[in-house]
């Protein structure tokens, strides 16, 4: 985080004394992180009875830990050619014990014991603020996304989000708008493992311009159950979580009790309360989450500016007819309801939304107009 | 002992004389069928025989050769039946042969001797009336159809013996003299009206008939699609009487004429989409048949659930999409059918169906609602000036909503904007704006200056293509001709970019 208002969290986990130096235990962590059996908590405990990664490794291979797959992913992986995997990718490992480790992560119980990092160094970079949400998100909800992103970016704040499709991919987009903006993927795939596919494009950006992380090391594929994993990184990069957008059942809950237990504040976008999209924001509003309607309310209850969102709906340079028009959507209209109010015909109407949604004042969502977000 | 009859046959849609010519002479009892008889007319010599005897008539029982001339020349269809049991009739001296050189005869014989209703016949009366013929001998239940070629006497008959009779000029059981008789307009069925809410895609519609231009609805099942185009040929300019021939004669080919006599509504034709391409397209072993896009002929197409369809299928929609007519191709020779339609097709959103819609979620993988919109775009979308989204709507969307105006009024005005565009297309062969190439509709939009700026942020944003240019600007031109106005103005373009088609670019971006 460049902007110095922000104290980042001080972990309430350390690392044995000298876990990851050297490069045997780096070498070491080079095939931990590559074995499926062993998850983060369980490299945790073993590092509480053997000390340093070499001692993990030392004990997994002796039957101590891990599963027998892990034993054979030990016999079978050269540290040299995953590090040389590595820089095909132009990716490196950040080890705990290093000025790249987010210090974000130790709030953790099970902060992973290496991160693979392709862009800007880390440090540069968080804490940062959590945005997530569903992945089919409506079109308005990705509006929000791709403002709030672009909001925070523009007032150095870092974007950290799951490069998913939906919310996620336009929070990013959002700060990716402003120059210099930074912003960071976390991946629940291999570090160099474009997923989904269509968002490789967004990634490269992302590389570009901040950086993009994951725990896991080149090759592993993208698996539905590692996105849970994936979801308590995002939650610990940010000092705080907005949630835009969840239908009940969603990943984004899982994010968002991993923030509640890291003790992140929790921010939530309303929407409408007919729309199954809005369930998870709105419950957890009525929990006790703050409500923002975009960045500006973010900013000043974070105590990072002083504006607030209240009167972003005004639109200038509006005619009388578009005014009028415009005064009649208050969520998806027909245009033959805003004809009805207004006693014009739909061959009226049409061509003044139509207007409209070239300034980018509304736009058509399935046979209905709704205002956009400003911005 | 030689008899001589003129019968049709036909090709594709139309009929072709045939001279059917008889010789009775001697040797075994037999009949004999030479001349390029189809499977359909080699069964006439086991029909013929009994229905003559049943008729009463005696059947010369010595061997009967019977040749079709022109023989190179493939016939089909049951419509020979008559002439051959006439010129056997004929060659055995049964009748006078004055009168049989004045007319064509055609019908289908069963084993009683009665003449059933028979497909084409109004092609047999038009190709005998170009022939030079006076008049067409037809079964009774197609008379009125053939009564439809003004200044050709028309015989209806129900059985064999009435032929004979006629022929005999015995006038006591002879068969009925019929002129026209046109049946009654259609009875009033669909409207407009009956289309509750959806304001925006009735209008749509009108734009749509106004100008010629084919659509492609989007929305969610039960949103009413299929009732908004079932409407569509109600406010279509109404039928002049050629084109009600060309479609009568193509309804009559095919066996769907039913009752009518002269087809005064325009067509709806609604294939389901596992129709094969030769149903879509015409097709069928031996001499291909009219497809459901010559039965849609002058009127609509509509293809429900479009991206179902197969992909073969809609392809071969390009050409009858572009030139009006259908080329089909088999073994037994290449035939033109006509197919000049309005296309209305109808897409879910998305595979579930329920993308967009406010009060219920898409459950569809992002990879399928993807492949599903690709399909709908390409060769075939490319070719759809109109695109409309159709939206579920709530009941208390749907309550306070008054009917719509009637199929009858709208119809007024577009037929008043087809004249307008009959008179600035005339003589180039074109009628509606639809059918303009591209650089004459960029000329005939006459765009206003806030209409040119307009366009000119329109284009960047929207990232409008060449073809998708042309598009706006066509719809734009019957929009403005709808509303009687010289030069397109921002209403009327801003009105057409709401029913731009997506482009490529735009489908990828969604979701």
């Amino acid at each position: 985080m460049r902007n110095s208002s922000v104290s980042a969290e001080t972990g309430r986990f350390s690392w044995p004394q000298g876990f990851a130096e050297g490069p045997a235990n780096r070498d070491a962590l080079l095939v931990l992180t590559g074995m499926q059996g062993l998850t983060p908590r369980a490299v945790v405990e073993l590092s509480e009875r053997f000390g340093d990664a070499s001692g993990c490794l030392v004990a997994v291979v002796a039957g101590r830990g891990g599963s027998d797959a892990d034993r054979r992913h030990a016999a079978g992986t050269d540290p040299r050619h995953v590090r040389a995997t590595l820089e095909a990718c132009r990716a490196r490992m950040v080890v705990p014990g290093t000025q790249e480790y987010p210090p974000g992560m130790l709030a953790l119980p099970d902060p992973p014991a290496a991160l693979f990092v392709r862009g800007t160094p880390l440090d540069q970079l968080l804490p940062g603020v959590a945005v997530v949400g569903s992945r089919s998100g409506s079109s308005l909800g990705r509006d929000i996304a791709r403002a709030l992103g672009r909001g925070l970016a523009a007032s150095g704040i870092t974007v950290v989000s799951g490069a998913a499709r939906g919310i996620d991919g336009a929070s990013h987009e959002g700060a990716l708008l402003v120059e210099g903006g930074g912003t960071v993927a976390v991946l629940g795939s291999g570090i160099d493992v474009a997923y989904p596919q269509r968002n490789a494009g967004l990634l490269a950006r992302i590389e570009a311009s901040g950086a993009i992380v994951s725990e896991y090391p080149p090759g592993v594929p993208a698996e539905p159950r590692r996105f849970p994993a994936r979801n308590r990184l995002i939650a610990a990069a940010g000092i705080a979580l907005v949630i835009i957008e969840g239908a009940a059942g969603s990943g984004t809950l899982i994010t968002c009790d991993h923030a509640l237990g890291l003790g992140r504040p929790v921010y939530a976008v309303p929407g409408p309360v007919n729309s199954p999209l809005s369930e998870v924001p709105l419950k957890l509003i009525r929990d006790g989450a703050t409500m923002i309607r975009g960045a500006d309310d973010l900013l000043l209850d974070l105590g990072l500016a002083g504006e607030g969102s209240d009167g972003q709906l005004a639109i200038a340079g509006l005619t009388s007819v578009e005014e009028a028009v415009l005064a009649q959507l208050a969520g998806p209209t027909l245009p033959e309801h805003v004809a009805r109010e207004l006693e014009l015909t739909v061959a009226d109407v049409v061509p003044v939304l139509m207007q409209l949604e070239l300034r980018g004042v509304v736009r058509a969502a399935g046979g209905r107009y709704e205002r956009c977000l400003p911005g | 002992m030689y008899g001589r009859v003129t019968g049709v046959t036909l090709v594709g849609i139309q009929g072709h004389p045939v001279v059917v010519e008889a010789s009775v002479g001697r040797g075994l009892p037999a009949l004999c069928l030479t001349g390029l008889p189809g499977a359909s007319v080699q069964d006439a010599r086991e029909r013929v025989r009994p229905a003559v005897e049943s008729a009463g008539l005696e059947w010369p029982l010595r061997r009967v050769v019977v040749n079709l001339s022109p023989v190179d020349l493939r016939k089909d269809g049951p419509g020979l039946d008559l002439p051959i049991a006439l010129s056997v009739l004929a060659a055995s001296g049964a009748f006078p042969k004055e009168k049989l050189d004045r007319f064509a005869f055609a019908g289908e014989l069963s084993l009683e001797g009665t003449l059933m209703p028979t497909p084409g016949i109004l092609a047999v009366a038009l190709s005998a009336w170009h022939a030079g013929l006076a008049g067409v001998v037809v079964p009774r239940a197609n008379a009125p159809e053939a009564a439809l070629v003004e200044g050709l006497e028309v015989i209806g008959a129900n059985t064999l013996a009435e032929v004979v009779a006629f022929l005999r000029g015995s006038a006591e059981s002879g068969p009925v003299v019929v002129t026209e008789s046109e049946r009654a307009d259609p009875p009033a069925g669909a409207d407009l009206a009956e289309v509750r809410g959806q304001a925006q895609a009735r209008r749509a519609l009108e734009v749509a008939a106004a100008g010629g231009h084919n659509v492609l609805m989007v929305g969610s099942p039960g949103a009413g699609k299929t009732m908004l185009a079932r409407r569509l040929p109600t406010i279509l300019p109404s039928l002049s009487r050629e084109e009600a021939l060309e479609v009568t004669q193509m309804h009559s080919v095919a066996g769907v004429l039913g009752e009518a006599a002269l087809v005064k509504a325009r067509p709806f034709r609604a294939p389901h989409h596992t129709v094969s391409p030769a149903g879509l397209l015409g097709g069928g072993s031996g001499l291909p048949r009219p497809g459901e896009v010559s039965l849609a002929h002058h009127g609509v197409l509509f293809l429900d659930e479009v991206a179902e369809f197969r992909r073969d299928a809609l392809e071969g929609l390009r050409q009858p999409l572009e030139d009006g007519r259908v080329v089909v191709t088999r073994a037994a020779g290449s035939i033109a059918f006509p197919a000049r339609f309005t296309l209305v097709a109808a897409a879910n959103p998305c595979p579930c169906g329920f993308e967009g819609d406010p009060r219920r979620p898409c459950r569809c993988l992002p990879a399928r609602a993807q492949a599903y919109r690709q399909k709908l775009s390409g060769p075939l979308v490319d070719r759809i000036d109109i695109r409309l989204t159709v939206p579920r709507l709530s009941p208390s969307e749907l309550l306070g909503e008054s009917d719509g105006e009637a199929s009858p009024s709208v119809r007024a005005r577009v037929e008043e904007s087809r004249e307008r565009q009959r008179r600035r297309y005339a003589g180039t062969g074109v009628t509606c704006n639809a059918r303009v190439a591209g650089p004459r509709a960029r000329r005939e939009a006459r765009l206003d200056a806030a209409a040119e700026d307009l366009l000119t942020r329109a284009v960047e944003r929207y990232e409008l293509t060449g073809r998708g240019f042309d598009r706006v600007l066509k719809v734009s031109r019957t929009i403005a001709d709808l509303a009687g106005a010289e030069a397109v103005g921002v209403a009327h373009l801003a009105e057409a970019l709401s029913y731009r088609p997506a482009s490529d670019a735009e489908l990828v971006r969604v979701g």
